[in-house]
């Protein structure tokens, strides 16, 4: 009889300490949806900031030919100032 | 049945129940998270592919805009001489230095138009032209001065090392219009006072003769 009885102590003990350990996880579990939810949302936003991106090709063109002018006016500043 | 094993029973009914309620809820958050996952995913995969042209797209304007200004650099070096330091030193403070080094020299970076609106004293030295209302608070930082010659730049040229025009005054009229535009109106031969002094050569596009130096 003895026996049984440490059986249930040891069956109550474990069952609070298996709902303990269930409830962390599931609150681990649960924390987890919002974030993946916010990742999503920033990825899309951050997809469409960056359909900007292709900008940057028409950016490049007009640095080259910024610099090609700056090329032409150099040699003509080339020619029109003297030499140190 | 005694009562410590109905009790016994009770618990492990409720051991298993417990289980079960738990588990099934955190599968179910699992899925959510799965769900979220997978529309996210693809999101960083848009991410990805539209950022991996940007490196190239970048180096070569940083490649176009390095051949540029080592064109202006060798320019002002050809054009300027010992000046060329100083007129980038002028227009952007603290890459005089960085310039000397490029181009291999040494010595001193004489802070040209430290005491005008950036651009505008170089602008009036090739112009010919007088000098325009110094600025208050936008003279650049001025450059180290050199360790090996032991004096000062300043020391070194009469004036400071500055193309200084301040020995012409300046009259009111040719103070800029706009306040931190960096005009040159006021300063070309055809708009001065007719008081002002013509340059030496006229026609010569110089700021020979307005260098302390070459005085």
């Amino acid at each position: 009889m003895t026996v049984l009885w440490i059986m249930v102590v040891v069956l109550v003990v474990a069952l609070l300490l298996l709902a303990k350990l269930l409830s962390g996880v599931l609150g681990a579990a649960r924390s987890i949806t919002p974030t993946v939810t916010a990742i999503g949302g920033v990825a899309a936003a951050g997809s469409k900031d960056l359909d900007a991106v292709i900008a940057l090709v028409t950016t490049q063109n007009y640095i080259s030919q910024v610099v090609a002018g700056l090329a032409n006016y150099g040699g003509s500043l080339d020619v029109a100032l003297p030499d140190a | 049945m005694e009562l410590p094993v109905a009790i016994i029973i009770l618990l492990i009914v409720l051991i298993v129940l417990a289980l079960a309620v738990f588990l099934l809820a955190t599968i179910a958050e699992l899925v959510k998270i799965n769900r979220g996952l997978a529309a996210a995913i693809p999101l960083v995969g848009e991410l990805v592919s539209k950022t991996a042209p940007v490196n190239g797209v970048l180096d070569a304007i940083n490649g176009t805009l390095v051949t540029g200004r080592d064109l202006l650099e060798g320019l002002a070096l050809k054009k300027a001489g010992p000046d060329g330091a100083g007129l980038v030193e002028s227009c952007f403070p603290g890459e005089g230095a960085k310039f000397l080094r490029r181009v291999g020299a040494s010595g001193a970076v004489l802070p040209i138009g430290e005491d005008y609106p950036r651009g505008a004293a170089i602008l009036n030295s090739l112009l010919g032209g007088t000098a325009p209302v110094p600025a208050a608070g936008s003279a650049p930082a001025p450059a180290p001065a050199p360790a090996a010659s032991g004096a000062s730049p300043s020391e070194a040229v009469p004036g400071g090392g500055r193309i200084s025009l301040r020995d012409t005054p300046a009259p009111a009229a040719q103070e800029p219009a706009e306040p931190g535009r960096l005009s040159a109106m006021g300063a070309r031969p055809w708009e001065s006072a007719p008081a002002a002094e013509a340059p030496a050569e006229p026609g010569r596009l110089t700021a020979k003769g307005a260098r302390p130096w070459e005085r």
